[in-house]
């Protein structure tokens, strides 16, 4: 996919943040296509869990602007950038260990929901039509995770590879235009990573979902990336195609050490 | 339909039978996205001539072969009976049997019509370097973008084409309803049974045990066998009971358990697996709640025994593995071993052997059959190309 054929999902232009003086990231400016897979890599410390923070709200830059869907912003609240089509999945899992699969991926549908809060406690009018069509979309994202066999297990029963699939449904159920993925092999072996690959790929291809994602597992970040981009000290130090920048002499002596 | 069935000595008449006289009976449940979804008679039949219509429209004949590779689906059933409507055989194989044994059989059969499960069963054919005349898959997943598959049919779009088949089945007796294959160490090998068979068999289980219209049955795993084509779908279109499909294969047991089949047609790996299942869950050897039931599973139990065992024990286990109703536990081809039998009679379940008497033709000796004057010119040379 080509950079400036492609129509852009998100851009991100000269992005600056800090936390009291320390520079956590400087002038980053790059640009994600509609329906392309684009890992954000780099050695720890390089500002990627600081950016993806800013583009889902959760931090607000103080120099630089972000565009996400044709429209522009400069600080927005996490509420809103989930609102406009943006989920994500932590680096740490984050999700209700006392609850079932499918209630964690049924709070992904939060934000879909029109009923008030009244109508959803006394299931009045359209609070019990709007269970049933979210229980739907929540059972489609959970055949579509192949998670049926755990449908009714509670979620901190769960091994660690499958809390990261039940977290990425969770963040499916949201139907983003955008999902962002915090690590999402981190602590897995070599089997889930090829499993958690897959499902990648699919969302991508079949749901036509954008995908950005931070991974360090640069075998995993070769093979499913249309796009990469590379930071080092809070700085941008690469940015094309996984072939561009497995060859950039910049990339290669900051983190992958050697010539692959 | 409406035309009076007079012979019911085909699979395909019988369900047109079942479609006219039980039309709003249901006939298969299967489990998608966590409801038991309904086709009634009247529905499977119009979904099978649905089918049959659109491959009669692309070149399925009279004595033509409809390999599937698909676990176990209501669409697997419906394909089966549709190839087997327009007087055709019905060839299944396993997406779960071991990959290059399976990819070296498709090679030789070079199946002409073809109806896949999903990406991974059209990668088989593409290794096979199988080029089918109708390649249909059930899901779609992964096969965006796929160039060696772009001519494949989805399921779903040819059902929405509304081409219907003749009303009246054009099978007959005599004919092959289905064929399996194997690869032995010396040769490809093949099982064929008629649907004259296949129905003498079936009409003996339903009578032998008393199988009526409002079984229960679940057909989880062993789909593609001859054992399960006898034993569970001619039964079924027989005695018109509910055909169950499970989710998929890793929920078959809580399936199970939620349905309570009254008939379970299984393999001796199907009760193995259970009984394996159950003792996981026993409280370990020595401990407290493991003395109590081992006495309550002792055999020749007291009145007691018998009675406080059934309560505590018994009736337990029998609804943990999904055997709660079930007055018709048989198992399909090999036998049980002589410990798993004895611990499902341990807990009420007395496992009856249904043997697979089919045999295995050896391509030299046992040539392809022709039946009642129509030859089935597909089958035969397929079965030439595999073994010359």
């Amino acid at each position: 996919m080509t950079q400036t054929a492609a129509t852009h999902l998100l851009e991100l232009d000269n992005i600056s943040l800090s936390f009291k003086g320390v520079k956590a990231v400087t002038g980053i400016s790059f640009r994600v296509a509609a329906g392309e897979i684009c890992a954000l890599i780099g050695p720890n410390g390089a500002g990627k869990s600081s950016l993806l923070n800013i583009i889902s709200g959760v931090y607000q830059p103080q120099e630089g602007r972000i565009r996400f869907d044709n429209r522009e912003r400069r600080r927005m609240r996490a509420h809103d950038v989930a609102v406009r089509g943006v989920a994500r999945t932590f680096q740490n899992i984050a999700l209700f260990k006392g609850m079932s699969v499918l209630d964690n991926v049924l709070t992904g549908r939060n934000l879909k929901r029109r009923s008030t809060w009244i109508e959803q406690a006394l299931r009045l009018g359209r609070a019990g039509r709007e269970d049933d069509s979210q229980r739907e979309v929540a059972e489609r994202v959970i055949a579509f995770m192949q998670l049926q066999p755990w449908r009714d297990a509670l979620v901190g029963t769960l091994p660690y590879g499958l809390q990261k699939r039940v977290e990425l449904a969770r963040a499916l159920a949201a139907e983003p235009r955008l999902l962002l993925l915090d690590e999402p092999m981190a602590g897995m072996n070599a089997d889930e990573k090829q499993q958690m690959s897959r499902f990648i790929i699919d969302i991508n291809r079949e749901l036509g979902t954008t995908v950005l994602l931070i991974e360090h597992d640069i075998g995993v970040v070769m093979n499913i990336s249309d796009h990469v981009v590379v930071l080092d000290y809070g700085r941008k130090i690469g940015d094309g195609s996984p072939e561009a920048v497995r060859k950039n002499p910049e990339v290669i002596s900051a983190y992958l050490g050697t010539r692959h | 339909m409406g035309t009076l069935i007079e012979t019911l000595d085909t699979l395909p008449h019988w369900l047109h039978r079942q479609a006219l006289e039980h039309g709003t009976d249901v006939a298969l449940r299967h489990k998608h996205l966590g409801i038991w979804q309904l086709r009634t008679w009247r529905q499977l039949a119009d979904e099978v001539q649905g089918l049959a219509g659109a491959l009669q429209a692309r070149g399925f004949s009279v004595g033509a072969t409809l390999t599937i590779i698909s676990r176990p689906t209501p669409q697997a059933i419906v394909a089966a009976l549709a190839a087997q409507w327009l007087g055709g055989t019905a060839s299944l194989f396993d997406p779960l049997d071991e990959p290059a044994g399976q990819i070296d059989l498709l090679g030789e059969l070079q199946p002409d019509f073809v109806l896949a499960q999903g990406h991974e069963e059209l990668l088989r054919l593409g290794a096979a370097q199988v080029t089918p005349r109708v390649l249909i898959y059930l899901d779609g997943r992964g096969l965006s973008g796929s160039g060696p598959f772009d001519r494949a049919l989805d399921y779903a779009t040819l059902m929405g084409s509304k081409a219907f088949a003749d009303t009246v089945p054009l099978a007959h007796a005599q004919q092959t309803a289905f064929v399996f294959y194997r690869r032995s160490q010396q040769a490809t090998e093949a099982q064929r049974i008629r649907h004259t068979e296949l129905l003498q068999h079936g009409r003996h289980l339903v009578q032998r045990e008393g199988l009526g219209r409002y079984e229960e049955a679940l057909a989880a795993r062993g789909f593609a066998s001859a054992g399960q084509a006898r034993y569970l779908l001619a039964p079924w279109l027989i005695a018109g009971f509910r055909l169950n499909f499970p989710e998929n294969l890793a929920t078959r047991d809580r399936d199970r358990r939620e349905l309570g089949p009254t008939l379970v047609a299984g393999t001796r790996e199907t009760y193995e697996r259970l009984h394996g299942y159950a003792l996981e869950r026993l409280p370990p050897p020595g401990d407290r709640a493991r003395r109590l039931v081992d006495w309550a599973l002792a055999a020749r139990p007291g009145a007691l025994r018998r009675f406080v065992g059934h309560w505590l024990v018994r009736r337990p286990l029998r609804d943990v593995l999904g055997f709660s109703r079930t007055h018709a536990p048989l198992v399909v081809g090999d036998a049980l071993r002589p410990e798993t039998q004895a611990f499902f009679e341990s807990v009420g379940i007395k496992v009856r052997r249904w043997g697979d008497s089919t045999e295995w033709e050896v391509p030299s000796s046992s040539p392809a059959p022709v039946t009642n004057g129509q030859d089935e010119p597909h089958s035969q040379r397929v079965w030439k190309e595999a073994t010359t």
